[in-house]
């Protein structure tokens, strides 16, 4: 399910420069195409407070003077055609590099920092919410970065221009003239702000459609045999119906701003026209007077565009703001300076036979020493867990389902550190040595397992990139996956879906016993499944399992009693704590509560088991 | 193509006359807009020039009307509020296009959305197997935001452009008609690039869509596989994969941004040439006395407002481009057929029957091919108990499927209580139905809501009842809230057995006349497990049940065994026949009593060792 949290209302804070610098640094690269963005933008605005210049001077030329230099105005606005154009050209262009660019670094960054995240970063967010970070709020932030610097360059440069001109050209009229600015500002700052309220209530409802959609899709059989289509329909259209009247009213309030904002430039046109016809004759040249009419209908433009990006500004402030978020997570879980001091005098001063912590490189020991461990404060997961596994040695967890084991093999996979006590390797802390070390020296396999889009191959080449193709199906072969891919019209070519879901459930625990095997890790973490595939397949995934396991220092979330006879030790995990420990014989004698879960998970396993010795038998029949 | 169109024009049922007044009020706007430069061009020639051979005759009527060059002249104030008042209306009749045309496209907008919810909801299984969720999700949302763009604005601006052309034509050509011909020299070339650039970039604009899905896709799976990508250190192997969907992405963009760039300054400078004609021309024949200042002004001015818009249509036309595609991409959906239903389903049966269930003959196989089920007999009388064994892909969960009519068979019938499913109403079939699945789906409701789905009309106690039936009343009691515990990411995170258990109540509090337990439990706890069975035991004969498990314990007691294996019933009885008789069944049955002894044995020898410990 994924999921799609309200919008924080972010949108009636004030611009937040602090915010935005920090997302301009971001920009630095792009400092050149910016430049010449900026710069692109003055150039227009000039010529666009040029070109009504040019037209009063043919006027004034043609009335007064018999249209003798009618020809050089006209090259000169030619030249001015062409250099706009090209400077139009330059920066959509440039605007182009800039914003494909950072949309480019910010996803890059964003991607980088969810890899090193800790797992309680990914506990608390959605992949949905993950998503729309980036990819629609790195779209919106980069999108708006070089038209909001354009705007503004060629907003302000413009204005002024034609303010400028005016003064110029005669500064009483331009007084009377530019009496419609401060009323077009207001008008433009109360609808902006109207508009944006609508537009922020428009938006939170559209993410609670998205994620009626989304429940619709993926429910989609539950509502079948559910025969809730009609209701499931008539709740949707309550969101349906809020969200059009939210556009609705957002539509509204950009309808009735629009009339104000052409009436006072109209009111503009008038003054001019009104006091500048008064002037005409004496002060005034008629070319003049047209000029000073094409300024007065331009001035709101470059207002109503600054006030637009503004309001995509503030939009994007959210965006900003989550995303920034997110690039400034720390990872919780992430070596320490001294432990990268180490990997990098590993890099410069390789010792042979050692890890690339310099540390030792084999594991002969592992201690949960004294473990304690919440996920959140004082809700202990795990009290006091200590335990020792030795090489070639395997320990299972036992207990019911929220006792505890997943978060052992959590803390083992070093997902989480404890919150008490010390987790070591041959008596080194894990905390001082290599995140990166342990955990290619560890393999794991889930209960549900994850595979990605592409072939068999490519999902088993997983775990060891360099890997040849006889050794992928060498590891297909040790877990004995290599009979159903083989049985596959593409075999090892075989793509296996978004998410594999193009495999059974059966299959995809082969595929991804066969990647834990070709890591060929020291450690190894499995997460037995429970009874998720029928008898013949558990059977042989069984002997699958037992093939991976060994040699390695294997921590196994044990389901089978297979799996649990089988270790060497079994841990009874019970509320968080260890309650009984030893082998099996040992704590069945103890006829506690090993022995009582023990005998009920005996019928349900005999059952499993004899249904596959059936299918065996008949397999050598 | 067509059928794109077609779908809009079915949609905009009961709005186009809204529409129809949006438009005649955009009409009537730009009327005034284009009176607004006359008044001043009128001014110009006939009160400040005053020179009655250059300016056109109607202009002299104009201001003798008004009481005459000099009055006017005195009372400027006139022409500049006429200005106001005239751009007042526009701005008025803007108001009411903006808003009529809003409320069209947002009702257009409401209905495609609840469309294509209630479609997605009818949409044959086999559709849902192959499409992908983000895919369709994508379709909802942003396809429709395109759409509704498109409404929105894009028709109104196609609209606004070609009025604005129109509009002013008569006036021009009365004006001055040689002028009016000047300006609209180059209008032609100027539509017709901005139609061929729109053709071109299409297939572009498409590229960078998928670019983009590529992107989105390499990245969910990222995170979705985040355990994986950890536990196998491929963190640089993934930046790597997603710095290249990533820069594929971005390079296609930026050439999106280039093609745009030389469109956009080419058209300007068509635009500006043609301005410049005017000008010019306007120049030339100022400065001869044959045109007023305020002709000039006029047509300076209407080209202006004509111009730009029309220019613009290169873009409404791309964004039309992006319309259609959109458009394509849920006509994909809302013209898939739906789930179908017999012509003339039979009446619907009472919804109390007693539930007997018959496969005659069934064979079906998946789009995929491979026969998921050949010819598959057997029948359960009304209140029994049918278990349902063998591997995976053996047919267990098709049969389920079939059931519940998801899919139907290709050769063979389905019968409940004598009547042919596929003669019924879907709904009917399923109304009869429960079914508790392996993994069920839970809505993001809370607890208690998601139990009433069962039954809509269900009484907390009820719901309680069948809560505890599937031994998940405690579970949910647990809960701070209880029963008003929400499910899902804003609310409790529920495991794999807790969720089975809810799904069971769910199931339980239809009261179904035949219940089906699809690998129902398997996430649940042994103890729990029994619990729950020795519960599901009281209300046998209740209803027709069919219960799929791996587990013999599960199955044994059950009136019927089918033993199934590739898509075939290689066996069936009771446990009692099955047992008697050699087969699959008695082996395993052997096999297990074998591991019995085995158990006792087991225990016997711990119990030893410690007697020998403790001597």
């Amino acid at each position: 399910m994924n999921s799609y949290q309200d919008e924080h209302d972010y949108y009636d804070h004030p611009i937040d420069l602090k915010l935005w610098w920090r997302i301009i640094a971001r920009a630095r690269p792009y400092r050149a195409p910016l430049g010449g963005l900026a710069f692109a933008g003055m150039v227009v605005a000039v010529a666009d407070v040029l070109l009504p210049w040019i037209t009063a001077a043919v006027i004034d030329d043609a009335v007064t003077a018999g249209g003798e230099r009618i020809w050089t105005y006209g090259s000169i606005y030619v030249a001015l055609a062409f250099i706009m154009a090209s400077m139009v050209w330059v920066f959509i262009v440039l605007a182009g590099i800039t914003a494909t660019g950072v949309a480019y670094d910010l996803r890059h960054a964003g991607f980088r920092r969810l890899q090193e995240l800790s797992f309680s970063f990914y506990d608390k967010r959605p992949v949905g919410w993950l998503m729309a970070r980036m990819t629609s709020d790195c779209a919106r932030i980069s999108g708006i970065l070089p038209w909001a610097l354009l705007d503004v360059v060629w907003g302000v440069f413009l204005l002024s221009g034609i303010t400028a001109m005016m003064f110029w050209m005669n500064w009483r009229l331009a007084l009377v003239v530019l009496a419609i600015v401060p009323p077009l500002s207001v008008v433009t700052v109360v609808y902006q702000r109207k508009l944006i309220r609508a537009q922020r209530s428009a938006r939170r409802t559209n993410s609670k459609i998205t994620a009626g959609f989304n429940e619709g899709i993926v429910g989609v059989r539950t509502t079948r045999a559910l025969v809730r289509e009609e209701e499931n329909l008539k709740e949707f259209e309550v969101l349906t119906r809020q969200m059009s009247r939210y556009s609705r009213r957002s539509a509204l309030h950009a309808a009735v701003y629009l009339p104000i904002v052409m009436t006072l430039g109209a009111l503009g046109m008038g003054l001019a026209l009104w006091r500048g016809g008064l002037l005409t004759g004496n002060v005034l040249g008629l070319g003049e007077l047209v000029a000073f009419i094409q300024y007065a209908g331009l001035f709101h433009i470059p207002i109503q565009e600054m006030a637009q990006r503004f309001t995509n500004l503030q939009e994007a402030q959210a965006s900003a703001e989550r995303l920034q978020g997110l690039l400034d997570t720390e990872p919780e879980i992430d070596d320490s300076p001294e432990v990268r001091a180490a990997l990098e005098l590993q890099v410069r001063k390789p010792q042979a036979g050692r890890a690339i912590d310099g540390g030792q490189d084999s594991i002969s020991e592992i201690h949960f020493d004294h473990v304690h461990f919440a996920y959140i404060k004082e809700e202990p997961v795990l009290t006091d867990v200590d335990f020792r596994v030795r090489a070639g040695e395997s320990i299972a967890l036992v207990g019911e389902t929220g006792s505890g084991k997943s978060t052992i093999a959590s803390l083992m996979c070093r997902f989480y550190e404890p919150t008490g006590g010390a987790i070591r390797i041959d008596g080194v802390d894990y905390r001082r040595r290599s995140l990166h070390w342990l955990q290619s020296n560890l393999g794991m396999v889930l209960q549900e397992p994850l595979l990605f889009s592409g072939t068999i191959r490519d999902n088993i080449r997983y775990s060891r990139l360099g890997a040849a193709n006889d050794e992928v199906h060498a590891a297909a072969g040790h877990v004995g996956a290599d009979a159903f891919i083989t049985d596959l019209p593409d075999g090892y070519d075989t793509e296996v879906g978004e998410g594999g879901d193009r495999l059974s459930t059966g299959q995809k625990q082969f595929v991804s016993l066969a990647r834990a095997v070709l890591a060929d890790p020291q450690i190894l973490v499995l997460d037995e499944a429970t009874s998720s595939v029928d008898t013949e397949t558990e059977r042989r995934i069984q002997k699958g399992i037992e093939a991976v396991l060994e040699g390695r220092i294997s921590l196994i979330i044990a389901h089978r009693l297979s799996t649990i006879r089988a270790a060497d030790r079994i841990l009874f995990i019970d509320r968080g704590r260890v309650i009984e420990e030893g082998n099996h014989a040992a704590l069945l004698a103890r006829q506690g509560a090993y022995a009582e879960l023990y005998s009920r998970q005996f019928h349900r396993d005999a059952e499993t088991t004899a249904l596959g010795s059936v299918a065996q038998t008949r397999g050598t029949e | 193509m067509t059928s794109k169109y077609r779908l809009i024009w079915q949609l905009s049922e009961g709005e186009r006359l809204r529409y129809g007044a949006a438009i005649a009020a955009l009409v009537v706007a730009s009327c005034f807009l284009y009176l607004v430069p006359l008044v001043s061009s009128i001014v110009l020639d006939g009160v400040l020039v005053g020179d009655p051979g250059a300016a056109p005759p109607f202009v002299l009527r104009a201001v003798e009307a008004v009481g005459g060059a000099e009055f006017l002249g005195a009372n400027l104030w006139i022409a500049a509020a006429t200005i106001v008042l005239l751009t007042a209306l526009a701005g008025f009749f803007t108001y009411l296009r903006g808003r009529w045309s809003a409320e069209a496209s947002e009702r257009i907008t409401r209905r495609v959305r609840e469309r294509l919810y209630d479609q997605l909801q009818h949409l044959p299984c086999s559709f849902h197997d192959r499409a992908k969720t983000g895919d369709l999700i994508q379709r909802c949302t942003s396809d429709v935001d395109t759409l509704r763009g498109f409404l929105v604005s894009q028709v109104v601006e196609i609209g606004r452009a070609s009025m604005m052309l129109v509009i002013p034509l008569p006036l021009m050509f009365a004006i001055d008609a040689r002028m009016a011909g000047v300006s609209l020299v180059l209008i032609l070339p100027i539509v017709g690039f901005s139609v061929t650039f729109f053709r071109r970039v299409r297939t572009r604009f498409l590229a960078v869509d998928e670019a983009e899905g590529r992107m989105s896709s390499t990245l969910q799976e990222n995170l979705t596989g985040i355990r994986v990508v950890r536990a196998f250190v491929r963190q640089d192997y993934e930046i790597e994969k997603f710095a290249a969907s990533n820069s594929e992405h971005r390079d296609l963009n930026y050439g999106l941004y280039r093609l745009m760039a030389g469109f956009w300054s080419a058209s300007d400078v068509l635009c500006m040439a043609q301005i410049a004609i005017v000008v010019l021309a306007g120049g030339v024949r100022m400065a001869l006395g044959s045109m007023g200042v305020g002709t000039f002004f006029f047509f300076l001015m209407v080209v202006n407002m004509f111009i730009w818009p029309l220019r613009m249509m290169g873009r409404i036309l791309t964004e039309l481009g992006k319309a259609t595609v959109a458009i394509g991409r849920l006509n994909d959906i809302l013209e898939h057929p739906r789930e179908e239903n017999p012509v003339e389903p039979v009446a619907p049966m009472p919804v109390e029957t007693p539930g007997e269930i018959v496969f005659r003959e069934v064979t079906f196989s998946h789009d995929s091919g491979g026969a998921a089920l050949s010819n598959v007999s057997f029948r359960a009388p009304a209140g029994s108990t049918l278990a349902l064994l063998g591997p995976s892909g053996s047919g267990k969960t098709t049969i389920v499927n079939l059931l519940l009519r998801f899919y139907d068979p290709d050769e063979g019938t389905i019968e409940i209580d004598g009547q042919d499913i596929t003669l019924m109403d879907r709904k009917d079939v399923r109304e009869r139905i429960s079914s508790v699945m392996q993994e069920p789906f839970l809505f993001s409701k809370t607890l208690g809501d998601n139990i009433r789905l069962g039954r809509a009309t269900a009484a907390h106690e009820e719901i309680a009842a069948a809560a505890s039936t599937a031994c998940v009343h405690n579970t949910i009691e647990g809960f701070d809230k209880g029963y008003e515990t929400l499910v899902g990411e804003r609310g409790v995170t529920l495991s794999g057995g807790q969720r089975q258990r809810v799904a069971l109540a769910r199931a339980l509090l239809k009261e179904p006349v035949l219940l089906i337990l699809d690998d129902a439990l398997s996430a649940v706890d042994t103890g729990t497990e029994a619990l729950i069975l020795e519960a599901l035991e009281k209300r046998r004969g209740r209803q027709t049940t069919i219960v799929i498990a791996h587990r013999l314990s599960t199955l044994m007691d059950a009136d019927r065994i089918l033993v199934l294996e590739g898509g075939r019933v290689v066996q069936q009885g009771n446990h009692i026949e099955l047992v008697r008789k050699p087969g699959m069944y008695r082996r395993i049955w052997e096999i297990q009593n074998a591991l019995e002894d085995e158990l006792q044995r087991d225990i016997h020898v711990a119990a030893e060792r410690v007697g020998q410990e403790g001597a």
